[in-house]
């Protein structure tokens, strides 16, 4: 599982940077994407990708988004 | 664990946002241009300044509002508002004319303008309500920025229902306590609304774009809470004339302001990256500016006498302190909006950078004007010429926002052309 760590970016960087690396995740792999706050922009463009995904709040009030391609 | 099965509605196109944004610096023209009218600024009930009061705080600060709650809520709560686009025109267009009426009204002394207005921003008012209480019932998460917008849309439906009173009380000749009542709807309508969505905005909006730290959780789950109480309180003792309590609810309320002022300005100074750029320091001055807006107050309740100490705190609280963390979050939101409306739906080659949206210079000259603009309304106290230099002020930052915000547009539609030809 590749992992992408955007915490403390400031805005546009983390929502750029995942952007970034969803295309080159092959299919049937999963990023694990750390981030400092739960980003609700960034879903409706995973849906709107064909991307599904799981959001966990970590106990240091930090996200961890898992991502991958829907079959 | 919050899984796919969340809403992902869209965010409002947009052009949602951008309507709002782009006529509300207009409404600073015209307070400027009707203030030219007034006689003093030290009195505020004067027909004229009446009504520009009420273009800068409904034509530009409840316009400014109206359109970023439709860009903020889907980002920090998860739930845009239902038929964004349709709220917009149903809260965007009877809010221009009605805030127009009113003003007319007053100025004119005209019933028909102000029995027109009542019905014109009671619409706009009822349509922006229902959406951002819907939005706020389908909120994926309950977290302390839904409950102070949640508080803070309490506190604008009982000013608007005042202000509706006041309007139709004036229109027709009633005997009404109107100095209770217009201290209750000042109170909710800056104490209540335009405080408490601040606070609300600012827990989300500091630590995201200024990276600092995060407020800590004991402030805010306690403070919005804290400020509605003290705001009920205020209420209860204005209402039943029990002036102790007054007091206690003036404090308290004060107090909880200053905290937050004084929390925020030291999170500022923790942010992790230590470059400082215009709307940072928007930012401080609006808490500065807070700072002195509860001195102000405080004075006023030490010195009951002192007329004056209550319209300082009030001018400095709308001026200073609102106005500057509107354009400090606008000269972030906008840059933001129309890189990601344009980045959305992949990476592509040509979008520009957010900060090459509006110039970093503008924003620091309309950050220097509007400092001289507020130590106008300062001196004018004391000091009649200086209220020119506050009605030029003011005129100036309304075409310079309109400025800002033209440029932004001319930049999305011309990178948006540009990449539909790709």
């Amino acid at each position: 599982m590749s992992e992408l760590d955007v915490r403390g970016l400031q805005p546009p960087e983390p929502f750029e940077n995942i952007m970034r690396a969803l295309p080159a995740l092959p299919v049937g792999a999963t990023l694990r994407v750390l981030i400092h706050r739960e980003p609700f922009p960034l879903y409706a463009e995973l849906q709107n990708m064909g991307y599904v995904w799981q959001t966990s709040a970590l106990p240091d009030g930090h996200f961890a988004i898992l991502i991958r391609r829907a079959k | 664990m919050s899984t796919a099965s969340l809403s992902t509605e869209q965010a409002p196109p947009i052009s949602v946002p951008l309507r709002f944004f782009a006529i509300a610096p207009l409404f600073l023209i015209l307070a400027a241009l009707i203030a030219m009218m007034g006689d003093s600024i030290a009195d505020a009930h004067t027909p004229a300044l009446l009504a520009a009061t009420h273009c800068v705080t409904l034509g530009f600060i409840g316009m400014i509002m109206f359109g970023a709650m439709q860009q903020i809520l889907p980002v920090v709560i998860g739930s845009p508002m239902p038929s964004s686009r349709l709220v917009a025109w149903f809260s965007l267009l009877p809010l221009i004319f009605g805030t127009l009426s009113l003003s007319g009204g007053f100025l004119l002394s005209n019933s028909a303008l102000l029995h027109l207005a009542s019905v014109l921003l009671g619409l706009a008012f009822l349509v922006f309500i229902v959406a951002s209480l819907i939005s706020l019932a389908r909120a994926a998460t309950r977290n302390a920025t839904a409950t102070a917008i949640l508080l803070a849309v309490l506190a604008l439906t009982a000013a608007v229902v005042l202000g509706i009173v006041l309007a139709q009380g004036y229109a027709s000749g009633l005997q009404l306590d109107y100095r209770k009542l217009a201290a209750a709807h000042i109170s909710l309508a800056l104490g209540g609304w335009v405080m408490l969505l601040i606070v609300g905005v600012s827990y989300q909006v500091v630590p995201m774009f200024q990276l600092t730290p995060n407020y800590p959780k004991w402030l805010s789950a306690a403070l919005a809470p804290a400020l509605f109480a003290a705001l009920l309180l205020y209420l209860a003792s204005n209402f039943f004339e029990v002036l102790p309590l007054g007091f206690v609810a003036e404090g308290l309320f004060w107090l909880c302001a200053s905290c937050f002022a004084l929390v925020t300005l030291n999170l500022q100074f923790q942010r992790r990256r230590r470059v400082t750029d215009a709307t940072l320091n928007f930012f401080r001055l609006g808490m500065i500016s807070l700072l002195c807006a509860a001195l102000c107050a405080v004075a006023a309740l030490l010195a009951p006498a002192q007329e004056y100490f209550r319209t300082l705190s009030v001018v400095i609280f709308i001026l200073g302190f609102a106005l500057s963390v509107i354009h400090g979050m606008l000269y972030k939101i906008i840059p933001f909006l129309v890189w990601f409306h344009l980045f959305r739906g992949g990476v592509k080659k040509g979008v520009p950078n957010m900060k090459e949206v509006i110039p970093e210079p503008w924003m620091w000259r309309h950050l220097w004007l509007h400092i001289t603009t507020l130590l106008a309304a300062l001196m004018a106290f004391f000091w009649d010429a200086a209220a020119w230099l506050l009605i030029v002020g003011l005129s100036l930052q309304g075409m310079l926002l309109s400025f800002a915000i033209f440029i932004s547009i001319m930049v999305y539609r011309r990178t948006y052309q540009r990449l539909a030809k790709v």
